[in-house]
């Protein structure tokens, strides 16, 4: 259990961090709970999710929805976040819950927080996270007729694959001093080409 | 009395080189110095855009006047910024709203090429791919002075224009016209049938 703790993050807070990390863990599961970078998180299954965020509002007094956001977490699935905040007792929580790559639904948080609204729309069309009973989860950012899910890790950046990456990708790797015979490390966004592209499944 | 033939009024170049000399430098000369701007700011370029237009530049004494008020009042548009996929049908319908003759300065690395976001996946790779851009001013915000020069280029290019050439039908950078050319180290101009 990490217990780095961000004082400045904590000015203002009329709960104790410990006191307050101790009614998450009563609340939640000690296991669940912890403080990471200073900040109290609760991990929780995307079955307890809807069930969490209600107790945080209810329980705990952070009324204050204050962001929902989706992170690519490469085989562990997509983690989705949220950040509430207790405006009475000026207190943060985070909390945290993971679902599968292939099957990322989650059940809408609007019924608990009607602001979570476009957060959730925006994590849908970014991360692919399918927020079951959304009230209209259309795409809120990306232009029309967009494919894909652009803050995915998996997601090509066609520009990257297209032109060479102007700058170090590695120290030493600068495209013009590269020996022709290394081989070059691939930016993000760009796959291996010998299994993506024209050359796919050329060895 | 009989009747006068009169020639069948037309747009084209086949009237208006005609039109003399002294005439066309008036004309020119006019438009030159009475630019209505149309300031398209997307991100932190219109910030030194405003800075321009302030009286610390102050592009009134070159005849600039910023703020049109629609850009069917204006005559050149300054793309300022980072123009992405879902901004660009807007930027195009803006455009073709504009009267003829119309000119376009892309300020900063963002309208011109994508700029730091080039491989970002909702990033326009410059406003040149949507509509024909007159001049370009690089840098990252380019400052103030930079895009004065960019102004003084494109005065000198309207100086320069024989207004035939504004309706000329060969598509903009094709070979006829010699492609893009580049007249200045730091700008590039595009004839738009000059």
């Amino acid at each position: 259990m990490a217990r780095r703790l961000c004082t400045r993050r904590w000015s203002g807070c009329r709960v104790a961090p410990d006191d307050l990390l101790a009614a998450v863990g009563a609340r939640f599961g000690d296991d669940a709970a912890q403080i990471e970078y200073g900040t109290v998180t609760v991990d929780v299954e995307p079955a307890a999710w809807i069930d969490t965020l209600k107790a945080a509002r209810d329980e705990l007094g952070c009324t204050f929805f204050d962001w929902l956001c989706g992170v690519d977490e490469l085989d562990d699935g997509i983690g989705v976040v949220a950040h509430v905040y207790s405006r009475a007792e000026h207190h943060h929580l985070l909390l945290r819950t993971r679902v599968p790559r292939h099957a990322a639904v989650l059940p809408t948080a609007t019924s608990i927080f009607r602001g979570a609204n476009w957060h959730e729309r925006e994590t849908a069309e970014m991360f692919g996270v399918d927020f079951a009973g959304h009230p209209n989860l259309v795409p809120l950012l990306l232009p029309e007729g967009f494919e894909g899910t652009p803050l995915r890790k998996d997601f090509v950046l066609a520009s990257r694959v297209a032109k060479q990456w102007p700058g170090e990708v590695d120290p030493g790797q600068s495209a013009g001093e590269l020996a022709p015979n290394r081989r070059r490390n691939l930016p993000p966004g760009v796959p291996d080409p010998k299994v993506w592209g024209p050359g796919a499944g050329t060895g | 009395m009989g009747l006068i033939s009169l020639p069948d009024p037309k747009v084209g170049p086949g009237l208006l080189p005609q039109v003399p000399e002294p005439v066309k430098f008036l004309l020119n000369w006019g438009r030159q110095y009475s630019l209505w701007v149309f300031n398209f700011g997307l991100a932190c370029c219109a910030i030194e855009f405003i800075a321009t237009s302030m009286s610390g530049h102050d592009f009134i004494r070159l005849g600039v006047i910023p703020f049109a008020p629609s850009p069917r009042q204006a005559d050149l548009m300054v793309v300022s910024g980072t123009v992405t996929d879902k901004m660009a049908p807007a930027i195009q319908r803006l455009y073709e709203q504009m009267p003829e003759p119309k000119y376009v300065i892309s300020f900063g690395a963002c309208s011109n090429c994508g700029g730091p976001y080039w491989d970002s996946y909702c990033v326009t790779k410059g406003v040149d791919q949507i509509i024909p851009v007159d001049v370009y001013v690089p840098g990252c915000p380019p400052r103030p002075e930079a895009l004065l020069h960019g102004i003084m280029r494109l005065q000198e290019k309207i100086a320069h224009e024989s207004r035939g050439g504004q309706w000329d039908p060969t598509p903009i950078g094709s070979a006829e016209q010699g492609g893009q050319e580049a007249v200045y180290p730091s700008v590039v101009r595009v004839p738009r049938g000059a």
